[in-house]
């Protein structure tokens, strides 16, 4: 049996008096495509903000890959050495940083070697199909520009674990299919670990290999959705 | 509605008139003088030909950009810890850490000259002095006006940081430490507005007249002073006017380019938690603040409580400066009052402009504000010393109303239209569908949320006034003196003890008002 990625144990956030997770429990295995479907205020961005280590739990443990990285009342270990990417549901793309700006950023944080960093942007930039881009600012893209370069952010440290917070949310349903298959393509190619949260039941069928359906800051049912093929990793689509 | 005839027109009509008159015309007398055929050649002469004149502009220049330079590097920690950290008793720190900017900058300058004097603290505790001869200098002169305005780049910061979205520092914390996020993300997205905070600042310090009048720095606001005052050279105080004002105005240019609308935007700044991460800076800035702190107000209140207890009696020094405390406090009171009204309908009519024509305002008022006292003081003689009705107000208290209204309506307007642009425009829409006139909603809708902001804008033209100095102490009538000019003149020919005493006087009035705007938004928060 393989070791979880991300085991949450018992875990309970509170703002206030207000409980936003109550005792969750949850692990997702390598390889995982872990859809959270919940509506608006169940504590579907919380878990995934505590996973990210932006938040730190009032119970509980969380561990990645093992280790234990957050326990009641602190951070064991803080956001930026956690290997974690993170697609906003607002994406926080910088207004200040180019595309390529936004990943040179990303790659001198996580010490990616200066002479491969344009190999690896370009990479990524093309994986998502807007290498073309690389020096707008994000308010020169379009909304589908957006999501793809925030997306390119995200992959471009090779996190061992990628969180989508309802990032296709704003789009018009056309863009938003199209986006999803990209996602799909691209969890496929690269074997991506993901957890992916969203109030839309068709993002939820495409994009799951587990669905977790939360309510009232408690997992209501775990269940896994009609198989959808996932094929090998592609060598030619893998980060180098 | 909003016809020729309205109620609207006739009002911001009305106090544009008045704008003009108090606020621009002192100005506009000055550029026309300097621009006469025989002056334009002695203003060219003053400027350029003269190495005096140059070592004036080098310590201008230096006096301004240390001074910028010094505030930024208080105020940008100070502002970022506000913005981000759980500081215990933050209120109260910040409010202690604004402090400094109320007091006039002359009254620091003064308890430094204590301070650092041959029979002052220093020299007394080390045994030998050591301080006095740099207590007179320029890198002094920077020192204290740092340690005074270094509250504008810390309020500055805190809102720009504040603003920034706690989501595009959570997006780089995932990948990068602390330090580097806030280089990278934080700084950068604020630094316009440091940036302004800065460029405020080297105006303020250049237009300054009370800190390099003290610690006999000469600059140009000193030297209008001389070549007004002393030498009766009008001519000459004109020519030198003419740097500074080309200097307010580039600076006010950029600094609204760089903040943009924000200047008076008055946005509400972001609520809920900052991202965490930021917190093992917290006792590392709340040390600093403290040690700032104790530079910049405790140490000044203390040398100056130290010299006025020298005093024979605290109740003979006041007794002998009652008529001046008195005449200080009421003509500010008035002052104040005056400055709010005509601000009020100013701020009105910024807040409502358009994106042009309020960008145009908010240089106007930033160039006016900026105007040097000792030069709205000149103009002002100028105006108004002559036969006929203009004459007839002149060597009365009214020239004392007409500096502080020519000095501090644009910065009470620009408070103003900070505050009204907080009340939706819908509201007045609202109040108009329902039948209310102009007048009517703007005093049952508009004032009555944008009251604290009016409350705000009389206090801090009260605390100017009074502490008000350059212009005053040349345009006062004679006989007649205000607690600046009394303080002023005293220095040289009475011990320092009275003018400690004086001094820390000053300081408690400008503090009272503090306290009650304190207690003011602090209700309000409560409530």
């Amino acid at each position: 049996m393989t070791r979880p990625l991300l085991q949450f144990e018992g875990v309970t956030k509170r703002y206030g008096r207000r409980p936003a997770l109550h005792a969750i429990s949850l692990s997702v295995e390598p390889n995982e495509a872990v859809v959270i479907l919940g509506p608006s205020g169940c504590g579907k961005t919380t878990l995934l903000r505590l996973a990210a280590g932006l938040e730190v739990p009032d119970d509980g443990t969380i561990a990645l890959d093992g280790e234990h990285v957050a326990e009641p009342g602190r951070n064991l270990v803080p956001p930026h050495r956690r290997r974690i990417g993170l697609v906003f549901q607002d994406l926080a793309l910088w207004p200040h940083l180019t595309a390529r700006e936004q990943l040179d950023f990303v790659m001198g944080s996580v010490a990616v070697p200066r002479s491969a960093r344009t190999e690896r942007a370009r990479q990524v930039l093309t994986l998502v199909r807007i290498e073309q881009l690389t020096d707008r600012y994000p308010h020169q893209l379009s909304g589908g520009e957006q999501q793809r370069l925030a997306l390119a952010r995200a992959l471009v440290g090779q996190p061992r674990l990628l969180l989508l917070d309802e990032p296709f949310s704003s789009l018009d349903p056309e863009l938003r299919s199209a986006l999803r298959g990209e996602l799909l393509r691209l969890q496929q190619s690269l074997a991506l670990t993901t957890i992916y949260v969203t109030h839309d039941q068709e993002d939820a069928s495409t994009l799951a290999t587990r669905l977790v359906s939360m309510r009232e800051g408690q997992i209501e049912s775990v269940t896994s959705p009609a198989p959808i093929p996932r094929t090998a990793s592609r060598a030619g689509e893998r980060l180098s | 509605m909003w016809g020729l005839r309205s109620s609207r027109t006739v009002i911001l009509g009305l106090a544009t008139v008045v704008f003009v008159f108090a606020c621009f015309l002192p100005l506009l007398y000055m550029i026309a003088l300097s621009l006469e055929p025989g002056s334009v050649a002695r203003t060219y002469r003053v400027l350029l030909l003269d190495a005096r004149q140059r070592d004036l502009l080098y310590n201008s220049a230096a006096l301004g950009g240390g001074a910028a330079l010094l505030s930024t590097v208080l105020g940008v920690p100070l502002g970022v810890g506000l913005a981000w950290l759980a500081i215990p008793c933050k209120r109260l720190f910040r409010l202690a850490l604004v402090a400094p900017l109320l007091l006039p900058p002359y009254v620091v300058g003064l308890a430094w000259i204590y301070l650092g004097s041959s029979t002052g603290i220093v020299a007394t505790v080390a045994g030998r002095d050591f301080l006095s001869e740099w207590t007179y200098s320029l890198s002094a002169a920077i020192a204290v006006l740092g340690l005074v305005y270094y509250p504008l780049s810390m309020l500055a910061t805190e809102v720009a940081v504040r603003r920034v979205d706690a989501r595009l520092e959570e997006a780089a914390l995932l990948v990068a430490p602390p330090g580097r996020v806030f280089a990278k993300i934080t700084l950068p997205l604020a630094a316009p507005a440091i940036g302004a905070a800065a460029l405020v600042i080297f105006v303020l310090a250049v237009s300054d007249f009370g800190v390099p009048g003290l610690l006999r720095v000469r600059v140009f606001t000193t030297e209008v002073f001389t070549a007004f005052s002393a030498l009766y050279d009008f001519g000459r105080a004109t020519a030198l006017t003419v740097p500074l004002m080309v200097l307010a105005t580039i600076v006010a240019v950029v600094a609204t380019a760089l903040v943009g609308d924000r200047l008076v935007a008055g946005r509400r700044a972001l609520g809920g938690s900052r991202p965490l991460g930021f917190d093992r800076w917290r006792i590392t800035i709340s040390l600093f603040g403290a040690v700032v702190l104790i530079a910049a107000l405790a140490m000044p209140l203390a040398v100056l409580v130290r010299e006025a207890l020298g005093a024979e009696s605290i109740a003979t020094v006041v007794r002998g400066s009652w008529s001046a405390i008195q005449a200080s406090i009421m003509l500010a009171a008035i002052g104040a009052t005056l400055v709010v009204a005509i601000a009020v309908w100013l701020g009105y009519a910024r807040a409502r402009a358009g994106l042009v024509v309020g960008r145009l305002a908010d240089v106007l008022f930033v160039v006016l504000f900026a105007v040097p006292s000792t030069v709205v003081g000149v103009g002002l003689i100028g105006l108004w010393n002559r036969a006929g009705p203009f004459g007839q107000l002149y060597a009365t208290d009214a020239m004392l109303l007409l500096a502080y209204l020519a000095r501090f309506v644009p910065v009470a307007a620009l408070v103003l239209a900070a505050s009204v642009r907080q009340v939706p425009v819908s509201h007045e829409e609202a109040a108009a569908v329902a039948g209310a006139g102009w007048l009517r909603t703007v005093f049952r809708i508009v004032m009555p949320q944008a009251k604290l902001g009016i409350l705000a804008a009389w206090i801090v033209a009260f605390i100017l006034s009074f502490g008000e100095l350059g212009a005053s102490v040349l345009v006062a009538p004679p006989g007649e003196s205000t607690l600046p000019i009394r303080i002023y003149t005293l220095i040289a020919n009475t011990p320092s003890s009275h003018v400690a005493a004086l001094a820390l006087l000053q300081a408690a009035v400008i503090f009272g008002p503090l306290a009650v705007l304190g207690l003011a938004t602090r209700s309000r928060e409560v409530g």
